[in-house]
């Protein structure tokens, strides 16, 4: 069973630091090793990869593989190619000030993918990080939790960079895809593989 | 937006043989067995041999390293050989192998976003091409349709204007035979009213020869006859009724002739009896206009007429008389009583020049280039069309004439009329 999760966000909102700190959090054991897939001035122009190996008390084989797209607007074809068959997404947002009308802006694109590549934003697993809280001039926490609040979709407020709140972002996200895909795959029922068994697995946190 | 999508999906289980191609493989084993490999084999993930070069029989040790697909294991390197140098071997056989699958990925995804963005883009300007045919399309069946609906329009409004100068024509001869009938009925009035008179003098006549042969047959005496006679003289006033008589005769003959005359006149001015492609004598017309205005223009009118000798000119003589009459009664109608009409007919080169000057109150400047323009009349409701210059406008430049409207400034309107002696 492979399971794709999909980091989204505008470009330069830190997708690719928030897999940097997953996978130097993470314990090696379990999970592969992180594929930065060419970057130009530290962007990413692919995706990159962190992939995931679990298996169920059954024995049913678990991938996940987490990847993040291309934040600039110009890959949008790559942002499609990798938003595919997407499982779950957490939604990387800038917190500077400046930089909400471009969150808006990736917000949008990722409604308007989502729908051309045939998934439900209404009910594909979805969280939202508000990264770079360690930077000065940020939108206040109480207007992100006044906007996002209502929508019932899990919004954490991050730093990257700091690895702060990377895990429990992913970790929200994995609890998520486990509630859609329980129904359909039997997880618990069949495979003896809970919900916190799942998410634990997930992050685990390696030895210092 | 077309909504394409690459079909290739990012994340998409893949096996090994999917990545690597023999072009790929194949020129690297041969390669390592060049340098002291005797058999190097890749299996993908299920155990099944993929590549295979060289032979197990040879012997010696044998090497084997993961070859990984997005971070997750799905084949086995192997490498059989003797030497120090092996495990190097092998392991830069195993980077290379994973290096290729790394690029071959990116290959693929690019082509596929590639072409997806190429296929997208080419849709698009498809798609933008035929809307753009379309509303060209569109456009230009509006314009040909606006060209024929807006010639439609011009010529109903042509026919239009058209029937209403002709309209305007008729209402000009109608007010004309107003003015003629009561012409006709003045003579016609005491004409009739002689004739009953006659009546009763023939009665008298009548009576007086009936006495005479009365008399004469029963064979009275000459001399009582005659006394006889005088006292029925007397008694029917036969003095008085001859010599009434010859008057009455002479009224009558007067009157009739007086019809007949208008008659013509307006016969004449009319030019029915004519065939069209008549003949206009400029002078002879103006007076036929003035002749059938006659009644219109006022006794202490003063009509001076410099006629010089102008050649007959190839035309309809109807049209041109209606013109001279429209610009007589705008004179007349500008000035009541004094007026002074002066018209002047002179011919040299190509040309005959006819003006009609009065002594009204002129034109207004800021009106005075809006007086051929049809429906424009500065006189009261109903009490002007506005068609009268417009239909000389018409005919004048019908005969392909121009015409020109001047107010000097010691007073006065001077329509000037220039007519091409032959026409084009």
């Amino acid at each position: 069973m492979v399971l794709k999760l999909v980091y989204y966000g505008p470009a330069m909102s830190g997708k690719t630091t928030n897999l940097l700190s997953l996978h130097d959090l993470l314990a090696r054991e379990g999970r592969g090793d992180l594929m930065v897939l060419d970057t130009a001035d530290d962007r990413t122009i692919y995706f990159d990869l962190l992939p995931f190996f679990l298996t169920a008390p059954s024995g049913l084989k678990i991938k996940v593989k987490v990847y993040t797209v291309p934040g600039q607007v110009r890959h949008d074809a790559t942002r499609k190619a990798v938003l595919q068959r997407a499982d779950g997404v957490a939604f990387i947002a800038d917190s500077q000030t400046a930089q909400s009308a471009n969150n808006f802006a990736s917000f949008d694109n990722l409604e308007k993918n989502l729908a051309l590549v045939g998934l439900d934003i209404e009910r594909l697993p979805l969280v939202v990080q508000f990264n770079k809280r360690d930077l000065p001039d940020v939108v206040a926490e109480e207007d992100i939790l006044r906007t996002w609040g209502p929508t019932g979709v899990p919004v954490f407020t991050a730093s990257a960079l700091n690895s702060w709140r990377v895990v429990e972002t992913f970790g929200a996200l994995a609890g998520l895809v486990y509630d859609a895909i329980d129904g359909r795959c039997r997880l618990g029922a069949v495979h003896g593989l809970q919900r916190d068994a799942f998410v634990r697995r997930l992050t685990v946190r390696g030895e210092e | 937006m077309t909504g394409e999508v690459a079909r290739y999906v990012v994340g998409e289980e893949r096996r090994l043989a999917d990545i690597l191609s023999d072009a790929d493989v194949v020129p690297i084993i041969r390669g390592v067995l060049r340098v002291g490999v005797t058999e190097a084999l890749i299996a993908d993930a299920a155990g099944t041999t993929l590549w295979r070069e060289g032979s197990a029989a040879a012997g010696g040790i044998a090497e084997e390293l993961p070859l990984y697909l997005e971070g997750e294991e799905v084949g086995r390197l192997l490498v059989r050989g003797e030497g120090g140098s092996l495990r190097d071997v092998a392991l830069l056989m195993a980077d290379l192998l994973n290096t290729l699958v790394v690029n071959n990925l990116k290959r693929m995804l690019t082509t596929e976003a590639h072409s997806a963005v190429v296929d997208q883009s080419y849709g698009e300007l498809l798609d933008t091409n035929r809307r753009l045919a379309r509303s060209e399309a569109n456009y230009r069946e509006l314009a040909e349709h606006l060209e024929q609906k807006v010639e439609e329009r011009s010529r109903e409004l042509k026919q239009a204007y058209l029937r209403l100068l002709e309209q305007e024509k008729m209402a000009s001869v109608g007010q004309l035979a107003a003015g003629v009938a009561h012409e006709i009925n003045n003579p016609l009035g005491f004409i009739t009213s002689n004739l009953y008179t006659l009546q009763k003098y023939a009665a008298r006549f009548m009576t007086m020869l009936d006495f005479y042969r009365t008399t004469f047959d029963k064979g009275y005496d000459c001399k009582v006859i005659a006394l006889q006679a005088a006292a029925k003289w007397r008694e029917m006033k036969l003095d008085h009724v001859c010599s009434d008589v010859e008057d009455l005769i002479v009224q009558s003959i007067d009157g009739a002739e007086r019809v007949r005359r208008i008659v013509a006149d307006l016969k004449g001015f009319s030019h029915v009896d004519e065939t069209s492609g008549g003949e206009v004598e400029i002078n002879a017309e103006i007076d036929r206009a003035l002749r059938v205005m006659e009644h219109y223009i006022p006794r202490d009118a003063e009509l001076v007429r410099n006629y010089r000798e102008i050649p007959a000119i190839a035309g309809n003589p109807a049209l041109l008389g209606q013109a001279f009459l429209n610009i007589i009664q705008n004179a007349v109608q500008a000035m009541p009583s004094g007026l002074r009409l002066v018209i002047d007919t002179s011919c040299g080169g190509a040309a005959i020049r006819v003006s009609f000057a009065d002594n009204g109150p002129g034109i207004p400047a800021e009106v005075r280039n809006r007086v051929f323009e049809p429906f424009y009349t500065t006189r009261e409701v109903g009490k002007g069309t506005g068609l009268g210059l417009a239909v000389v406008y018409d005919v004048v430049t019908g005969y392909g004439g121009s015409i020109e409207v001047a107010c000097p400034p010691d007073g006065g309107t001077i329509v000037a009329i220039t007519l091409p002696l032959r026409r084009e």
